[in-house]
């Protein structure tokens, strides 16, 4: 009884220790519009992930935000329409630590203390998730950066944006139509259990079926699954010419990993985020695990040759390099797309009031293109513009990694 | 599939049945419950991909240096934490106060030593052709992982029951007033057995990267709750149970992985769920910790 007793006391309080890590209720209150004449700078309140599971992709995100707003600062501020002037950008970021739980907190706590003019969401979309309701809530338009759920993005939902990718369930067309292409009729697909994954693999299963293939292996595995190997044992069981996984980066680095110790090999190989963040996966698993196999690539590993506004891709890699000494990535250009965007949203709407954010959106979409591609928004506030094509990676013993495009950029 | 998930099930948990031995040693002998477990398994596993990194240090040469770098700090450690909570009315809650904090402030050093980034090992290193056995493929390292971990069982094993220190140690374990009575160095074995958890953990976290795929800052939760459960599955306070719990957990996750994947996350809070309510005492029980 006693060991009982310590057993269930141990998570009670583990519960309770847990929960002191949250920032504290937040309260939902509807947003008011300052008036015109008070408003000497305009606040953007924004959440990352410091440390946790989204760490490697949200800092570097908003590393991107950041970096944009410095720029914007540095030349007088941001033109705002509604004011007939440029007033600077002010960032309030709170640290959610990759917790949902504690995001939802603190996107309430952003709205009704700090009062932000501007809500962006944290990265991806399990953060994204929880920002979705409060900002609907409180009727305040969410710049969602990088939550591509299709969950998201409903009829009834005026107040959300999705600024740099497209909605997830559009991501694998291009890659549908490159299996369809290539005659492979034994396709295994391994996703994670989240929006994200899981509408890319609804697209995907989809379009395949619609092409008569019925993928081998369509297996969903948790989102914090970090061993593979039994899973890619019974992948290779199923006999596929093509492996695709959808995961998020840890996920990806360790299927990979696992699949170059596995000694299997396939015709093609597919994994997310090798595109986005090339590096991670040279310096984490090795050149060598991801030479050869297919990705969606992203900028900078691909360019955009049409940009109209903002900086385009080598631009931004210089700009950035100088001003915070790293080599930039697809998310600190997600995180700089993102404050285009803004920018955009600020220099055409005619009031500050969150519908008018909304419809100058509407009214600029489908006419820019930055360095991310192609800005357009469906009704619902589904990113439509951009695409990601499949691409297949070289990459070599120093490091260095390229892509053939598969499939035409759109 | 069946087949190599059982294999595939007992090698997995051989490594976390020795992953959760320091944190039974420590609960067995100072009743204190050890939050930040996961957090050491995850320094040792900084400590292999530094080594071989920086300066090709094979991750079985990191073992002997985790063990002996670990071993030196949670002694250091011991004594201005344990002794103050083993004197409180109730150092189990405490306990849990303190290593929480403990796992905090370490998961936030590793950030800033070692970024958010995941990081790995090659796992060519132990070899790259694979073990063929019974028609079915088992990596190389895999196979060394789990031959590790079972020698440091043995040794642990052995340490327990040939060793003055460890006489001690599972006299401290069976009562600790008892023991004290009967002048058994009481102090001086929960410090050695502290530093000894805390050794095992490192050099478990050493091999980690080989098991887990990668490790980061946020890892440790992870792994304590797993090495919590393991520990409960088996029995608190008995390090053989540990053995059992990793085995029974290790083979549960690969059959949920074949047949049930979405939910394999599911099974140490299922399996946690299972022995509290059925046999709270673990598999092993009371009657082995006493013999």
């Amino acid at each position: 009884m006693r060991k009982r007793k310590q057993t269930m006391a141990l998570f009670s309080l583990s519960a309770a220790l847990l929960g002191t890590t949250l920032a504290g209720c937040g309260t939902s209150s509807t947003t008011s519009v300052p008036p015109a004449k008070n408003v000497s700078q305009i606040t953007i309140g924004t959440l990352y992930a410091g440390s946790g599971s989204f760490a490697t992709s949200s800092l570097p995100e908003y590393d991107g935000l950041k970096f944009w707003a410095n720029q914007v600062n540095k030349a007088g501020g941001v033109f705002v329409k509604a004011l007939n002037k440029k007033v600077p950008i002010k960032i309030v970021a709170y640290n959610d630590q990759s917790s949902a739980t504690t995001a939802t907190s603190l996107y309430s706590q952003l709205i009704s203390v700090n009062h932000v003019n501007i809500l962006v969401a944290d990265f991806g979309s399990v953060l994204t998730s929880v920002a979705v309701p409060v900002a609907e809530e409180n009727k305040m338009v969410l710049f969602d950066q990088s939550g591509t759920g299709t969950t998201f993005f409903t009829p009834n939902n005026p107040y959300i944006v999705l600024t740099s990718l497209p909605n997830s369930g559009l991501w694998p067309d291009s890659l549908a139509q490159y299996l369809i292409g290539k005659h492979y009729s034994r396709i295994a697909i391994l996703y994670d259990t989240n929006d994200f994954d899981q509408s890319q693999d609804q697209t995907l299963v989809t379009k395949l079926k619609a092409a008569g293939i019925t993928p081998v292996y369509n297996s969903g595995v948790p989102t914090s699954t970090s061993s593979y190997s039994v899973l890619l044992n019974n992948i290779a069981q199923t006999k596929p010419q093509a492996v695709i996984e959808f995961g998020y980066p840890n996920n990806d680095v360790s299927f990979l990993q696992a699949l170059k110790a596995s000694g299997s090999h396939y015709k093609m190989v597919f994994t997310v985020f090798p595109g986005q963040l090339p590096s991670l996966f040279t310096s984490s698993v090795g050149p060598s695990a991801i030479n050869g196999t297919y990705t969606y690539p992203a900028p900078p590993l691909i360019s955009h040759a049409h940009v109209n506004y903002g900086m385009d891709s080598s631009q931004f890699i210089a700009a950035f390099k100088k001003a915070t000494g790293d080599n930039a990535n697809f998310l600190n250009i997600a995180g700089y797309n993102t404050g285009l965007i803004i920018q955009k949203t600020l220099q055409t709407a005619n009031s500050l009031s969150q519908l008018s954010l909304r419809h100058a959106v509407s009214r600029f979409s489908g006419t820019i293109e930055t360095l991310d591609g192609k800005f357009q928004i469906n009704s619902e506030g589904a990113q439509t513009g951009e695409t990601l094509p499949v691409g297949k990676i070289s990459a070599n013993a120093q490091g260095q990694v390229s892509v053939q495009l598969m499939t035409p950029l759109s | 599939m069946l087949e190599y998930s059982l294999i595939a099930g007992i090698l997995f948990g051989v490594f976390f049945g020795f992953m959760a031995l320091g944190l039974n040693l420590i609960f067995g002998v100072m009743q204190v419950v050890n939050l930040a477990h996961g957090d050491f398994v995850v320094l040792g596993g900084y400590l292999a991909v530094v080594a071989y990194s920086s300066a090709h240090v094979n991750p079985l040469m990191s073992l002997i240096l985790a063990l002996v770098l670990f071993v030196v700090v949670a002694y250091v450690l011991y004594f201005p934490l344990i002794p103050r909570l083993t004197k409180s009315k109730d150092p189990e809650m405490l306990s849990l106060i303190l290593f929480f904090g403990l796992s905090q402030i370490i998961e936030a050093l590793d950030v800033i030593g070692f970024g958010n980034n995941p990081r790995s090992l090659p796992l060519a290193i132990m070899g790259s052709v694979p073990l063929h056995f019974l028609g079915q493929n088992y990596q190389m390292a895999w196979v060394i992982t789990a031959l590790v971990s079972l020698i440091m069982i043995g040794v642990t094993y052995g340490f327990l029951y040939y060793t003055r220190i460890g006489y001690a140690a599972r006299a401290v374990m069976g009562n600790r007033d008892e023991a004290m009575a009967s002048g058994l160095p009481v102090a001086q074995t929960s410090a050695i057995i502290f530093a000894v958890g805390i050794g095992l953990a490192a050099m478990a976290g050493v091999m980690s990267p080989f098991m887990i795929g990668s490790i980061d800052p946020s890892t440790g939760l992870g792994l304590t709750t797993i090495a919590f459960a393991i520990v409960v599955i088996g029995s608190l306070g008995n390090p053989l149970g540990s053995v059992l719990g990793g085995l029974v957990y290790g083979i549960s996750v690969m059959l949920m992985q074949t047949y049930f994947s979405s939910w394999s996350n599911l099974v140490p809070y299922l399996l946690l769920l299972i022995i509290v309510l059925v046999k709270p005492s673990g598999l092993l029980g009371r009657g082995v910790r006493n013999a």
